[in-house]
């Protein structure tokens, strides 16, 4: 359901590091939250923090921009925890999808 | 149905001088005995009634095939076009427009997004012999919240069955078939709704109730009412699309109802600007005719110019959903929440003008009322303005940071008003914007060929300063107004960006159709007034000179009231 | 504090009941139903009439209970805040009773006081068909005969022109144009022959559906002499004087609405939730609802001054006037339009669904104000033709110090109203403008002695240099009679946002140690009403791009709910409510 976009994947060694990108993302979702990122999991689901549909389609703009793919907006929806997200984002930036 | 060819690839003004064949159905709106005339449509908004005359006008157009995709066996290819089509039913009466037309739009746009083939045959058959169809998306303890919608839709066997209710839905009480938005999970969240499209006809009596009409101060004669399913079984195979994709099947199909819908409601503008028109030119004050003093001249041009305005922004839009696909999610709210805007404010100065007669519900000018009523049901039907702008604002610090001035401008295509588009595709609609704003950047390029001109250039100069400040703020924007629960600051740049878009989409249009057959439209004096309108909105002072414009603005009102032709952008023959 | 036109008012209203019970006769339910029936509001007028409204449209002199244009102006507002229809319906016996008050004699006065006392409902006949708010363009003619007077003509969009049994009617008495060819004529319709006239059907209206909006042809109709108002050929002045006083009041209306729409605003932001929230908690709209209450303490802040105005500054009414009737109906239009924003789907509901569809019918009623009794264009026109005196004294700072001082300071007595003071040419220009650097330099004295925020003197500093330069453009239009570019429209209208400014100000200033309790008096204190509506106005004046940093809005949410949970209405003054809250 989602195609990385060719051309712009990020390759590098950090990018597809899993801890950092679970703390980007944990530092973005603590950013729209505004709460510290130390009162969040990453295996919590976004809707229960309160992070609403709206945030979640934002938050996929977020990660397009930093990884350079082109996502379905509604990633968010379907992986609805940040670990989620990340397990796919290492998937897609390794080529495996 | 041969008069009705409208949008075929060649040559929009091709026909320009003969009428309008949708108006000329409806026959001469001002003469007395004409049974689809403003006083029959009066009458029947008093009655809030449909006026069946109407109905038959629209019914022998066939109507309902515009709403059909050409794939169907419909007439529906360009969103633009089917604007337009609409506009001499909105021209007459907007209940009809809305209540026994876009509504169609509205309740199976989703099911052209997303329905499977027999769906989508079943629902063409349903229109294309003029049935009626009903979107029951929306409840009133939700109103436009639609992820906390509570009527359910659960599997039993390879059925669904549906229980709970929905209100304030147009045509519901006679429509063939509904689409339904239903919670199919209880988990929050966006995954948790699906559609469902109902055979309203072969549904058990039993488990179906109707409640009463709900009654509005406008568009009186609309047939709003509500459904309450009881346990109310539906086969399997009425699901539109997958379990859990309602809310992005709306959020897709829902753009191209906007800016259909948009583009439609200028023909109410359209009549209330000629009837003000007519009595400024008729009425004597002061020994003269009141069309003859400085405060109504400047009313009625800025008036015209705001229609101009409207109808740039929203034929843009509507050919972008061809164009610029990837974008349409952000400029079909802009379009939705700045056109009525723009339209209240242009009709309450010109009800000034008409003073006590805007007052009045008979007498030559009594349609005037009506469409002022009519208005604000209009603009809050289908996505009213704090929901517009709550689409647009989480999208404004992305385009903010990676788009403005940096993404090129928009295709030529996208303003050329006779150039066909490419087919309408639902599958490539994003539902939020990429960071791709073409509409905004071509203010950058028009900008750069203008900055010479006297007037032009500094308009242009005041609307780059915007867009520049809009940047700098969107990207301030602290998390908590990036949503739709933010700050009224967040609500103020949206408005403020939508205005940019209109500017940019008046540019775009005026560059671009420099072979327009109206010198009017080639000329400056209106893009002038135009973007002195749009910049007085955003609190610029204004461009001395400007002003010197107003006359060749006004003398073309006059000529398109006098030579009978709308006054949009195409400005074709009515009746 | 205890502000004696409120008392009186809420003492009326007390007497009126709860409108949310339907037993009552001025209650929401029948109000709704009549609307929908188009029924003239028969029992509910007589109601009022029980309850000795009409005493208080006849001045005491004439043996009323008319003692200040204040306290009409809160009755009629006590009774627009109920029903416009009503309030219209039965307050048009005072504006067609005025032009006797302003120009009739002695005897005349007394004789028709002694009338509406006792019911007699009198109407006002100024509009004709053709010619609309062109008053000496009028055909209706007044031929002078032996005994008296022969009438024909019609004259057309009369309020009560069916009903009322007098009317007072402007008739052209000369045949050559010009002002002084125009007299007054107080007709009896009881006493006419009635071959000699016909009553013509009452329009069918967009809002105040049951008023009866018609209008009254003459044919011949015989008048006698002494129904003449003034001297012959007096008649378009008196009209012009007449209108300064009932354009004042009008404002009533405006208030009365706008109480209407903000507390079904108020109502619903406190109940409704959207997003999980309740509407009050949404940050944009908490801000709709905090603006339009800004606005109505405005508009209350301006209407009040304005009718003291009549009695202190009755020489400059003819500024006061025109700048009231302009800037307090279209304030309240946009503070109407705003809160439908707010109430989404329930601002447009007919019938039962929410509140009787009281909100529609409100924003429907209220356009009315705008248009009748001279409408923006008629109002800023006349400021327009003002420019050079209103020019002139701002530049020379001209302030009737002691008129200023009564028509502001709530705790001082009204002097008696002077109908000789009226005059057409207002020689002292506007001295609540021209005394508006005055109020901003004592509002920068208290900010040096911490009294009140920083932010309260930047906006009025703005403001003050928003009137200079906006009086210096005056200065500068050429005086144009007929062709006035359109241009001098929008000055005439900044200048009405001046002169709320410098009346909100002054108002502020004389009052703010009087009004201290409750939550009223968390309005005043730092001034903070008189920020949030020098904000708006600077907002208007000289309009900036957002930062966000206006919170004197949210400010004002506190006082808000303080005041409505109290049961109290919303406004600048304590004023208990007769509604059963919920």
């Amino acid at each position: 359901m989602t195609t990385p976009k060719q051309d712009t994947a990020a390759t590098d060694t950090a990018a597809t590091d899993p801890d950092a990108i679970r703390d980007w993302l944990l530092d973005r979702v603590a950013f729209y939250l505004e709460r510290p990122v130390t009162d969040l999991r990453p295996d919590v689901k976004l809707v229960e923090y309160g992070l609403d549909s709206v945030y979640a389609l934002t938050l996929c703009g977020d990660i397009e921009d930093e990884y350079g793919l082109e996502l379905e907006p509604t990633l968010a929806w379907d992986h609805p925890t940040v670990d989620a997200i990340v397990t796919l984002l290492r998937e897609m930036i390794s080529g495996n999808r | 149905m041969t008069a009705a060819t409208p949008g075929t690839a060649t040559g929009l003004f091709a026909d320009l001088d003969t009428p309008d064949p949708l108006d000329a159905r409806f026959g001469d709106p001002t003469d007395p005995a004409n049974p689809a005339g403003f006083d029959a449509f009066l009458a029947a908004d008093e009655r809030g009634e449909l006026l069946p005359a109407g109905r038959q006008v629209v019914d022998g157009f066939g109507l309902g095939a515009e709403f059909v995709p050409r794939g169907l066996g419909g007439r529906l290819g360009q969103v633009d076009d089917l604007a337009r089509v609409l506009r001499p039913v909105f021209r007459r009466d907007a209940a009809l427009g809305l209540g026994y037309g876009a509504i169609n739009l509205i309740s199976s746009a989703t099911v052209w997004a997303a329905g499977n083939a027999e769906q989508r045959r079943w629902l063409a058959d349903v229109l294309l012999r003029n049935g009626q169809t009903a979107g029951a998306y929306t409840e009133l303890a939700t109103g436009h919240d639609l992820v906390r919608s509570r009527l359910r839709a659960t599997v039993r066997g390879d059925e669904l069955v549906l229980s709970g209710g929905k209100e304030v839905i147009n045509n519901i009480a006679r429509a063939d078939a509904a689409t339904v938005l239903a919670r199919t999970s209880d988990e929050p969240g966006s995954r948790s709704h699906s559609l469902v499209l109902v055979d309203l006809a072969s549904v058990p009596r039993d488990r179906l109730r109707f409640l009463p009409r709900f009654r509005t101060s406008g568009m009186r004669a609309i047939n709003l009412g509500g459904v309450e399913f009881l346990d109310c079984p539906v086969p399997a195979s009425a699901l539109v699309g997958g379990a859990g994709e309602a809310l992005e099947t709306v959020l897709r199909a829902f753009q191209v109802t906007k800016a259909a819908l948009t583009g439609a409601t200028i023909g109410s503008l359209d009549t209330q600007l000629r009837t003000v028109t007519r009595f400024a030119l008729e009425r004597r004050l002061y020994q003269r005719s009141v069309a003859d003093l400085p405060l109504p001249r400047a009313v009625l041009a800025g008036a015209f110019t705001d229609l101009l305005i409207a109808d740039c922004l929203a034929t843009t839009v509507c050919r972008a959903l061809h164009v610029l696909p990837r974008q349409t999610s952000v400029y079909a709210a802009a379009a939705k929440y700045l056109v009525p805007m723009l339209t209240q404010d242009c009709v309450d100065e010109l009800a000034v003008l008409l003073g006590a007669r805007s007052f009045l519900r008979d007498g030559p000018y009594g349609i005037f009322q009506k469409h002022l009523r009519d208005l604000p049901v209009g603009s809050l039907a289908h996505a009213g303005e704090t929901v517009c702008q709550a689409t647009i604002i989480p999208q404004l610090p992305r385009l903010a940071r990676k788009s403005w001035f940096a993404t090129p401008p928009a295709p030529a295509t996208l303003f050329r008003l006779d150039e066909p588009l490419p087919e309408l595709d639902f599958d490539r609609l994003e539902i939020t914007a990429k960071p791709d704003d073409g509409l905004a950047a071509t203010l950058l390029d028009v900008e750069q060929d203008l900055r010479d001109d006297p007037l032009l250039g500094p308009l242009c100069g005041q609307l780059v300063a915007e867009l520049a400040a809009l940047r700098a703020d969107c990207l301030d924007l602290a998390p908590r107004n990036r949503t739709p629960l933010a700050a009224p600051i967040s609500f103020e740049l949206a408005e403020r960006y939508a205005i940019v878009l209109a500017a940019s989409a008046c540019l775009g249009v005026w560059r671009h159709n420099q072979d327009h057959p109206d010198p009017f439209l080639r000329d400056t004096a209106w893009l002038v007034a135009a973007l002195g309108r749009l910049t007085a909105r955003l609190g610029r002072d204004p461009v001395p000179g400007a002003a010197a414009v107003e006359p060749a603005v006004f003398a073309a009102l006059v000529e398109r009231h006098e030579s009978n032709r709308g006054f949009d952008l195409v400005g074709r023959r009515l009746c | 504090m205890r502000h004696a036109p409120y008392e009186l008012a809420a003492e009326f209203d007390r007497r009126l009941g709860d409108p949310s019970d339907a037993g009552r006769l001025f209650s929401h339910a029948r109000c709704a139903a009549l609307d929908d029936r188009e029924e003239f509001p028969q029992e509910i007028c007589r109601e009022l009439d029980v309850l000795g409204l009409p005493a208080h449209y006849v001045p005491t002199e004439h043996g009323g209970t008319l003692r200040s244009y204040e306290e009409a102006v809160q009755l009629m507002r006590a009774v627009a805040r109920r029903d416009l229809t009503v309030a219209i319906a039965h307050g048009k016996t005072f504006l067609g009773a005025v032009s006797v008050w302003v120009g009739g004699d002695r005897d005349q006065a007394d004789a028709l006081g002694a009338e509406i006392a006792g019911g007699t409902i009198v109407s006002w006949g100024l509009t004709e068909r053709e010619h609309g708010s062109d008053l000496l363009a009028g055909e209706v003619l007044a031929e002078r005969v032996a005994d008296g007077y022969r009438v024909s003509g019609e004259k057309w969009l009369i309020n009560n022109g069916t009903r009322g049994h007098l009317v007072c009617l402007l008739a052209r008495t000369a045949r050559d144009a010009g002002p002084r060819s125009f007299g007054i004529l107080l007709v009896d319709k009881r006493k006419l022959d009635p071959a000699s006239y016909r009553t013509l059907p009452a329009e069918r209206l967009h809002g105040i559906r049951g008023a009866d909006i018609s209008g009254i042809a003459f044919a011949d109709a015989a008048v006698p002499g002494t129904a003449l108002v003034g001297p012959e050929g007096g008649g378009v002045e008196i009209v012009l004087k007449s209108l300064q006083l009932t354009r004042t009041l009008c404002a009533s209306l405006s208030l009365g609405a706008a109480d209407h729409a903000l507390r079904l605003g108020t109502d619903y932001a406190l109940r409704r939730e959207n997003y999980g929230s309740l509407l009050i908690d949404l940050p944009q709209s908490r801000r709709l609802l905090a603006l339009s209450y800004a606005d109505l303490l405005l508009a209350e802040a301006v209407t009040v001054v304005a009718s003291r105005g009549i009695h202190a500054l009755t020489g400059e009414l003819g500024v006061i006037s025109a700048a009231t009737k302009f800037f307090v109906p279209n304030l309240v239009e946009q503070a109407v339009k705003r809160l439908a924003k707010l109430m989404g789907s329930r601002a447009l509901l007919v019938g039962d669904t929410h509140e009787h569809g009281r909100f529609q019918k409100v924003q429907r009623d209220h356009r009315i104000v705008g248009i009748f009794d001279g409408n923006s264009v008629v109002n800023l026109h006349s400021l327009v033709n003002q420019f050079p005196l209103l020019a002139k004294s701002y530049r020379r700072g001209t302030v009737d110090a002691a008129g200023l001082t009564a028509a502001t300071t709530l705790t001082d007595p009204l002097p008696e109203f002077d109908r000789d003071r009226l005059t057409l040419l207002a020689r002292g220009g506007c001295s609540v403008v021209q005394a508006l650097p005055a109020g901003v330099a004592e509002l920068t004295a208290l900010v040096a002695r911490g009294e009140v925020p920083e932010s309260l003197e930047r906006t009025a500093i703005g403001l003050k240099l928003a009137a200079d330069e906006l009086l210096a453009a005056i200065a500068a239009q050429r005086p144009a009679a007929v062709d006035v570019p359109a241009e001098a429209f929008d000055l005439a209208e900044r200048y009405t946002a001046c002169f709320a400014a410098a009346a909100a100000i002054q108002l502020w200033l004389r009052n703010r140690a009087t009004v201290v309790d409750g939550p009223a008096g968390a309005l005043w204190r730092s001034g903070l009403w008189l920020e949030a509506a020098l904000t708006r106005l600077l907002g208007r004046l000289r309009p900036a791009r957002p930062d966000g940093t206006d919170d004197v809005f949210e400010r004002l949410v506190e006082p808000l709910v303080a005041q409505h949970e109290a049961g109290q209405l919303l406004s600048l003054l304590p004023y208990q409510q007769q509604e059963a809250r919920r």
